[in-house]
């Protein structure tokens, strides 16, 4: 039995513009000037500043998510500046010839050379730059589906509810690794192949959060009302469901990135992806080509994959603490 | 109100009622696109779950219980059910069929043309692949004969195998089950098991270990982490086998033998479990902080129960409710799982035979295991909808 | 047998959030000799449920607790855990609201009753058998079949579960029983068996029953001592006649004057409040005999599971312009229904006649669309119908963007929320519904439907969520709409007392029929069909222990 929450709820009184009127006609005839002079702009732009500061403060409180945050940028930041640092000739391997091959980390390679004499850490960055676009992409992507998906699977009953369901129905159950080796099979080879087929296969988890989302919007009495008011579902789907879904659309993408980024991994290491583009899943397929793991090449094994963990665990930081920024909200209602 | 409300319309589905009271974000996981599971269904109550324990104001008439006019309704006959349940599997396996076959023929990127680009191949080579694989004819009459291939178990020849599509798979499946399914009884166990407890001791020292460990683990490539032990138990230390099943000279079946599939398995199983107990760990969690504010909790804490009693005997059957839904779906994603795992470790299964087939590129092949693989899972689906409904006592008498 | 008396006690909930520490329950003294009854009444955040909860140690581990709280004796802090729960049911046990989720959903009922039996195994309840059979005898005690021992949570009615908790709660002959608000959500008549039964059995046995409630009535009706919260602290305390019917303190005056008396002049066509809506026009609209809404052989069915259910069964129904009418029934008569078909929002059935002004209903999208400015609906629940996200001002303009009216929306809005007596209308244009208390709400709820100036209000209980002091309020600014505007309303609600307050006819329903309809005055004063009697029999009365000696 939940206590009972002492605070007796306090009328909010902020003082608008706008003078009390005496009148009590509701038709409104009573001359109050023409132009009205709503200051609510202001007041609406402030609450949302003081939401946003508020967060904030919520956000750097979560010591992971701030250490997350900071990965992130650092990696971010490497990734688009890669060029300046390592000129894309070092990836050239007819221009590697003097650079002893399989060089365990020292001074002079810090992360070690791969089985063509690049530099592990030259291949670490333009592959930041690839396997970050991949899973930013494939997520926007996935989450544009999803919440289509998820908003008219919640909202529509029917016929064409029941439609959108059933194909909802297929993508949770079918695991998204095994479509996404389809499509990236019979697609021309290509970042944006890999793209596509994220993106296309992975949406299927957010459609299901948006549903349950949607469906229990959906049951609350403002629905109700909206629609005794007259409204249609084009007023209910865009005013009421899709503004209170967005938040954990939101919160999700951070979220749904990490996830991506392991299935461009993996793609990539099962031969599916680009090999004329660097990205942390082609060095990895490299390393299982050359056995690098049972010949005792720990490097060239490992700097890709603890990259991914940090991104990964980096964008789950964050998407954790910016849900549960949003989620008392979602609960107080 | 027994009244029936107008957005109610899918009554007793369990896909939404249990798991929209599921797990919250509180504890929710990783989102998980690329696993291709969920462990956050959202915190909200859906409508249908609410309304199964909701139903039903009136009283008991002293004129006798049973006539009273709001009695919660009773039917839903298990046969209808199951029946609804079965319908969904098979358009699942319907579109798996579609999808199996409109995917490697219609998308740009000829599939012969790909062959070709591996080897060299003249023009009469490739026209006569085109007609070996039945490509020269109509698309109708290719997908009538597809259809009838799946009909009768002829699932085409494989390119680089030169054997059946069918056979490779009956050949090559017995150790894919046996891989995914002792990771899948250990993961389950290891993740509710220390889900359940590291919702009950919030904030503990022991939820935050077990709670970061499982987000590292969930937050590697499979595959790595199989490199990673390949590397130091079969590489460095030399411990276990680095691939494979079974070593060749041993006599099947021996005591020897069985030992030495153990080893091998070791491996593999582990990487397996690390990657998925995480999730489950994260469902569990979640959906035992859900239930801790329920008031049927409290009951039981007047009545005198120790706190060990109230989260065994009273929240846990109820958070396994929803938490089996959502395992038996991230079954799913270990099972795809399966193909990194097999390609790293050489296992003899379905997974490799697709690794294979991706690299051949073997079209018919990785037709025949997407089929394969779709089918095990829509079944383990069904299966777990079945047992939904033997464990939720609201779904199954009502 | 056991006292239980609190001394001194407060609770305080230490909170993270910039609210600081909360204080639940502040300096309360109460006793609760052996064999009493008190009842404490309080609306929602007086700290009645906080207090109560401390008497078996089940606060939450955020609060603190000051003062004594005794049991035969024993001051409960200084009890170890073990003790704790060796006292827990044994000596005093709760029934909660059992109607909502107070039953573990999946696990037999009958199950957990025996478990209370097993941990506190007294001598007497020695093998499962005894359980078992101690059982049946306790669900035989609460008028259940045995059949309901199987039986899963969800398979019983509101009714039947709050049986099972009071089962369960005199399962180890405890000396106390706490009951918490045992009745809410529950019917009248349901409500009456339910505290007639437990008043009952409580007084057999010479069990001491503590109950808390916000229905002052229901308390009066069944402890001989009342005791008043309010912000946590206790305001009046003292036998139940003297508090119901003399009460001393401001507070306790609004609590019972906001229960109307059936039958008392006073109180019809008035309901009791400190701040009655404003009346403006110098002859206020009356009932007219022009009939603005009209339904004839009215009926609804409904697909269910076990096939078609007529949930409305051959209604008629004539709403007058300026008429207030309110559809009496418990939950299940078909009355939401009704109110939902009235507006176009349910299919009916083919010979069904639905009119408004005169002409048939439209049936097209965009005609009900129009229709819908003339005839406007309220639910039930204000905090509900309000998007959580959206401001006054956007909650009150909705309806006038979705109907497409672009001139004077300013106007209109300030005109509308002014008309529900919101004022001034401009302080509160920018507010989000969590600032606004729950009377407001339904005020700005109402707001809303005005602004599209409709001829016709269907309110679906529009006070049952209310706290009883606000109640009045909402109720006489329907009276003002109508006495200004010349607005008709029709009111659902199961509560008869609402009709007397406020509605000019009233209809009473029963298994989606209309049993009888008629003037308020007779109809209330003179009921004819059974039904009517029996609901009114149930109403609880404000005095000492009416249901008790009703039996």
């Amino acid at each position: 039995m939940p206590a009972n929450t002492p605070a007796e709820a306090a009328p909010g009184k902020p003082s608008g513009a706008g003078s009390p009127s005496n009148g009590s006609d509701p038709r409104g005839s009573d001359p109050r000037g023409s132009a009205p002079v709503v200051d609510g702009a202001k007041l609406v732009r402030e609450r949302r500043l003081n939401n946003a500061k508020k967060n904030w403060a919520l956000f750097r409180s979560d010591i992971p998510a701030m250490v997350g945050a900071v990965v992130l940028l650092f990696f971010i930041v490497i990734a688009v500046v890669a060029p300046l640092i390592a000129p894309e000739s070092m990836l050239d391997v007819t221009k590697q010839l003097d650079v002893p091959r399989y060089a365990p980390p020292s001074l002079e390679h810090p992360l070690g050379t791969d089985d063509l004499g690049r530099e592990m850490w030259v291949r670490i960055l333009w592959g930041a730059r690839v396997s970050i676009l991949v899973g930013v992409a494939a997520t926007v992507m996935s989450m544009v589906i999803g919440t289509i998906m998820g908003l008219a699977a919640g909202h529509f009953t029917g016929l064409f509810g029941g439609i959108i369901m059933r194909i909802v129905d297929f993508f949770i159950v079918l695991p998204s690794l095994l479509l996404a080796i389809v499509l990236s099979s019979v697609l021309e080879r290509g970042v944006f192949t890999i793209v596509v087929a994220i993106g296309l296969t992975s949406w299927a988890s957010t459609a299901r959060i948006v549903r349950s989302q949607t469906l229990s919007v959906e049951s609350r009495l403002y629905i109700e009302r909206a629609r005794i008011l007259g409204a249609g579902h084009r007023h209910i789907l865009f005013r009421h469901l899709l503004p209170s879904v967005m938040p954990l659309v939101l919160a999700n993408t951070t979220l749904t990135v990490g996830g991506a980024i392991i299935a461009e991994s993996t793609l990539s290491f099962l031969g599916l992806g680009d090999t004329s583009k660097e990205s942390w899943g082609t060095i990895l397929k490299n390393s299982m080509d050359v056995s690098a793991a049972t010949s005792g090449y720990w490097w060239y094994v490992l700097t890709p994959g603890i990259a991914i963990l940090l991104v990964v665990l980096a964008f789950t930081m964050v998407g954790r603490a910016l849900e549960a920024i949003i989620n008392p909200a979602l609960r107080s209602r | 109100m027994s009244t029936p409300t107008h957005d109610d319309s899918r009554p007793g589905d369990p896909n939404q009622g249990p798991t929209g009271s599921g797990p919250g974000t509180t504890g929710a996981g990783p989102g998980s696109a690329g696993k291709g599971t969920d462990p956050a269904s959202g915190g909200a109550a859906s409508a249908t779950g609410s309304a199964a324990s909701a139903s039903g104001s009136g009283g008991a008439a002293l004129t006798g219980p049973d006539q009273d006019m709001d009695e919660p309704p009773a039917g839903g006959s298990f046969a209808r059910y199951f029946l609804r349940k079965l319908g969904g599997a098979a358009t699942s396996m319907i579109l798996v069929v579609l999808l199996g076959f409109f995917a490697f023929r219609l998308l740009p990127g000829d599939p012969v043309l790909k062959i070709a680009k591996e080897r060299p191949m003249s023009p009469a080579q490739i026209a006569e692949l085109r007609s070996q694989y039945g490509l020269d004819k109509p698309v109708i009459v290719q997908f009538w004969d597809y259809l009838v291939g799946i009909v009768t178990g002829d699932l085409g020849e494989s390119y680089v195998y030169r054997k059946s599509v069918a056979s490779l798979i009956g050949e090559y499946l017995g150790p894919t089950l046996l891989l995914t399914a002792t990771a899948a009884v250990i993961a389950i166990a290891l993740g509710l098991w220390l889900g359940q407890l590291s919702a009950w001791q919030r904030n503990s020292l022991f939820d935050k270990v077990a709670s970061s460990t499982s987000l590292i683990f969930w937050s590697v490539p499979t595959f790595w982490l199989g490199l990673i032990l390949l590397m130091i138990f079969g590489g460095t230390l030399q411990w276990l086998p680095t691939g494979g099943m079974v070593t060749p000279s041993l006599e099947p079946w021996s005591a020897a033998a069985v030992i030495d599939v153990i080893k091998h398995l070791i491996l593999p199983v582990i990487t397996l479990v690390a990657v998925v107990y995480a999730q489950f760990l994260m469902v569990m969690r979640a959906s035992l902080l859900e239930e801790m504010s329920e008031d049927y909790l409290t009951t039981a804490r007047a009545k005198g129960l120790t706190e060990d009693e109230v989260r065994r005997k009273h929240a846990v059957p109820n958070a396994l409710l929803p938490t089996v839904t959502v395992v038996f779906l991230h079954i799913g994603g270990l099972i795809a799982g399966a193909v990194t795992v097999e390609a790293v470790f050489s296992w003899p299964g379905l997974g490799k035979l697709t690794f294979e087939a991706i690299r051949g590129p073997d079209l018919p092949l990785l037709q025949g295991t997407f089929v394969v693989f779709s089918a095990i899972i829509i079944v383990m689906n069904l299966a777990a909808d079945l047992v939904y409904r033997f464990l939720d006592p609201r779904v199954r008498r009502a | 047998m056991t006292d239980l008396s609190f001394e001194n006690v407060s609770i305080t909930y230490r909170s993270s959030s910039d609210r600081g520490d909360v204080v639940a329950v502040k300096d309360v003294s109460l006793d609760l000799p052996a064999g009493a009854t008190l009842g404490i009444a309080g609306e929602s955040g007086s700290g009645k449920s906080t207090l109560i909860m401390s008497a078996l140690r089940l606060l939450p581990k955020s609060a603190r607790l000051d003062g004594r709280v005794l049991l035969g004796g024993k001051d409960l802090q200084d009890l170890n855990f073990g003790q704790i729960r060796a006292v827990r049911w044994a000596q005093a046990s709760i029934v909660f609201q059992g109607a909502l989720h107070s039953l573990n959903p999946v696990r037999e009922v009958g199950g957990q009753i025996i478990e209370a039996l097993t941990h506190h195994a007294k001598d007497t309840w020695t093998t499962p058998e005894k359980r078992r059979d101690r059982m049946f005898e306790l669900l035989s005690e609460v008028d259940l079949d045995r059949s309901k021992a199987i039986a899963y949570p969800h398979e019983l009615s509101g009714g039947q579960k709050q049986r099972i908790m009071i089962a369960m709660a005199l399962a180890c002959e405890p000396d106390i029983i706490i009951a918490d608000e045992p009745t809410t959500a529950l019917d009248v008549i349901v409500q009456k068996q339910i505290l007639s039964g437990l008043a009952a059995l409580v007084a057999e046995r010479g069990i001491s029953l503590l109950m808390i409630s916000h229905d002052l009535a229901v308390l009066s009706a069944v402890c001989a001592n009342l005791a008043i919260m309010r912000h946590g602290k206790l305001v009046e305390y003292g036998p139940s006649d003297e508090v119901c019917l003399r009460p001393q303190e401001e507070y306790t005056k609004q609590l019972a004057g906001a229960f109307p008396q059936i039958g008392d002049p006073e109180s019809r066509l008035n309901p009791r409040t400190l701040k009655p809506a404003e009346v403006t026009r110098a002859q206020p609209y009356t009932m007219g005999d022009e009939v603005v809404l009209e339904a004839k052989d009215l009926s609804v069915s409904f697909d269910t599971r076990h096939g078609r259910e007529r949930a409305v069964r051959g209604v008629d129904l004539a709403l007058h312009k300026a008429e207030i009418l309110a559809v009496v029934g418990q939950s299940g008569s078909g009355k939401t229904t009704l109110a939902r078909s009235l507006l176009g929002l349910q299919e009916v059935e083919p010979d069904s006649q639905l009119s408004f002004a005169g002409k048939p209903l439209p049936k097209k999208a965009k005609a009900l669309r129009t229709f819908r400015r003339q005839v406007q609906m309220i639910l039930q629940d204000p905090s509900g119908s309000l998007n959580p996200k959206r401001s006054v001002y956007e909650a009150v303009v909705e309806g006038l963007r979705v109907q497409g009216i672009r001139d004077r929306e300013y106007e209109r809005v300030v005109g509308a929320l002014e008309a529900a007596e919101l004022t001034p209308a401009a302080d509160y244009l920018e507010s989000i519904p969590q600032e606004l208390s729950g009377g407001q709400r339904q005020r700005v709820v109402i707001a809303g439907a005005l602004a599209l100036d409709p001829q016709v209000l269907i309110a679906d209980e529009p006070v049952a969520s209310l706290d009883a002091s606000v109640r009045g309020e909402i109720l006489s600014l329907f009276l003002a709409l109508k006495k200004n505007l010349g607005m008709s309303a029709l009111i659902i609600t199961h509560d008869l007392g609402l009709a007397w307050n406020i509605a000019d006819t009233v209809a009473v329903m029963k298994k989606g029929e209309i049993v009888e309809y008629g003037d308020v005055d007779t109809v209330l004063k003179d009921p004819q069909h059974a039904y009517t009697q029996e609901l009114l029999a149930a109403v609880p009365r404000l005095g000492s222990q009416s249901l008790v000696r009703n039996e």
